[in-house]
């Protein structure tokens, strides 16, 4: 019988919004505008996130156990976020995936250019 | 800090409801705070407000479709007693209607037939009135067919048929249609409670004019009235199976041993 896949792999591939949403909160928890800030970097991802987009998708990452409220506030209509552990190997898994993904499209587009 | 136009926020805060509801009772006064502060930085104002409320649109109708698909996914008996309801709903409306328009057409037949006869001949050469026969059905209760004969202005000139003592003549658009077409097949009312399915065949010649051929719809729209209320009570019967089916899984499976 094999052994069940890693949980943090039935979350990939990410969508890019997730992807930026995940990255904006890697380092430290944040509050809506701040992710869309970050995300809206070039590297953030680039990606500009409208509120209903950012906190639908926040929603689901919560519901998904992804992401957490910190429970801080500095104002009530404030909130922070932050990455779970989860959440951090979904990203770190996410991070491999693309980087093997860019290290073959390199290596043939390498291997094209050699041949041209 | 430059504070969003008062107008446009106001809206923006009411098209919050296009958003399911447990989603804006939890993030609507954080979206609000983030759109102040996305507003308070924004580089192109001008653009600020369109692309807000086109998110607002997109990111709605994603969340209700990934809403309906998780309530699917939860409870997928429903979802799909619903479905095979829509199916059936759809299949049975389809023909319904297909059945009615079968009815409806298949009324037109003796007359289309008839009316041929009468153009060849008035066509050839003779006199409507000779043709017609002269006793007149009465239009208000009689199922049989007839035929009037009008002249190119729509004047009738011999019929078969009356309609209070007088023959009915139709209204000027169908006589335009059916000297451009050569003919044309109506439902023609020339009083409440008066419906005939109608054939009008225009006729050149020697005797130019229209010959009208029609017969009561009456026993049709019994029939077609038979049809909706068979149609409707076989639809009702079907969604109640369908709903005791579902409620009766639904409970099943709610009471299955974790270990079945």
């Amino acid at each position: 019988m094999e052994p069940a896949a890693p949980p943090e792999l039935r979350h990939l591939p990410l969508s890019p919004a997730v992807l930026a949403i995940l990255l904006a909160l890697a380092e430290e928890e944040k509050h809506g505008y701040a992710i869309m800030k970050e995300a809206a970097l070039p590297a953030g991802g680039g990606i500009t996130l409208g509120p209903g987009t950012l906190y639908g998708s926040l929603d689901r990452l919560i519901r998904d156990a992804l992401v957490e409220e910190t429970g801080f506030t500095d104002d009530a209509r404030r909130r922070y976020y932050r990455l779970t552990q989860l959440g951090h190997r979904v990203l770190a898994a996410e991070t491999s995936r693309l980087a093997a993904t860019l290290r073959t499209a390199r290596t043939r587009t390498a291997v094209r250019e050699a041949r041209a | 800090m430059n504070s969003p136009n008062a107008f446009l926020f106001a809206l923006y805060r009411q098209a919050l409801r296009l958003y399911p509801a447990r989603l804006r009772v939890r993030y609507q006064n954080q979206i609000l705070q983030t759109l102040c502060d996305a507003h308070a930085e924004a580089r192109r104002p001008l653009l600020f407000w369109p692309s807000l409320f086109l998110d607002l649109l997109q990111s709605s109708v994603k969340e209700h479709l990934l809403m309906t698909r998780d309530r699917a996914v939860r409870r997928p008996i429903l979802f799909h007693a619903l479905t095979l309801g829509l199916v059936l709903t759809l299949m049975g409306g389809a023909a319904a209607v297909t059945m009615q328009q079968m009815l409806r057409r298949g009324a037109n037949h003796p007359q289309i037939e008839m009316g041929r006869r009468y153009a060849h001949a008035i066509a050839a050469g003779a006199r409507p009135q000779d043709l017609f026969p002269a006793e007149r059905i009465d239009l208000r209760g009689s199922l049989e067919p007839f035929a009037i004969f009008y002249s190119e202005s729509g004047d009738p000139i011999a019929s078969t048929a009356s309609l209070d003592s007088a023959v009915p003549v139709p209204p000027s658009g169908i006589f335009d249609y059916a000297r451009k077409y050569q003919l044309d097949m109506v439902t023609w009312q020339p009083q409440p409670g008066v419906r005939m399915a109608a054939v009008l065949r225009h006729v050149s010649g020697p005797n130019p004019g229209f010959v009208l051929t029609g017969r009561s719809l009456l026993l049709v729209e019994e029939q077609e009235d038979l049809l909706r209320r068979g149609t409707f009570i076989t639809w009702f019967v079907l969604m109640g199976l369908l709903a005791l089916g579902a409620l009766f899984l639904s409970r099943a499976e709610s009471h299955r041993p974790l270990s079945a």
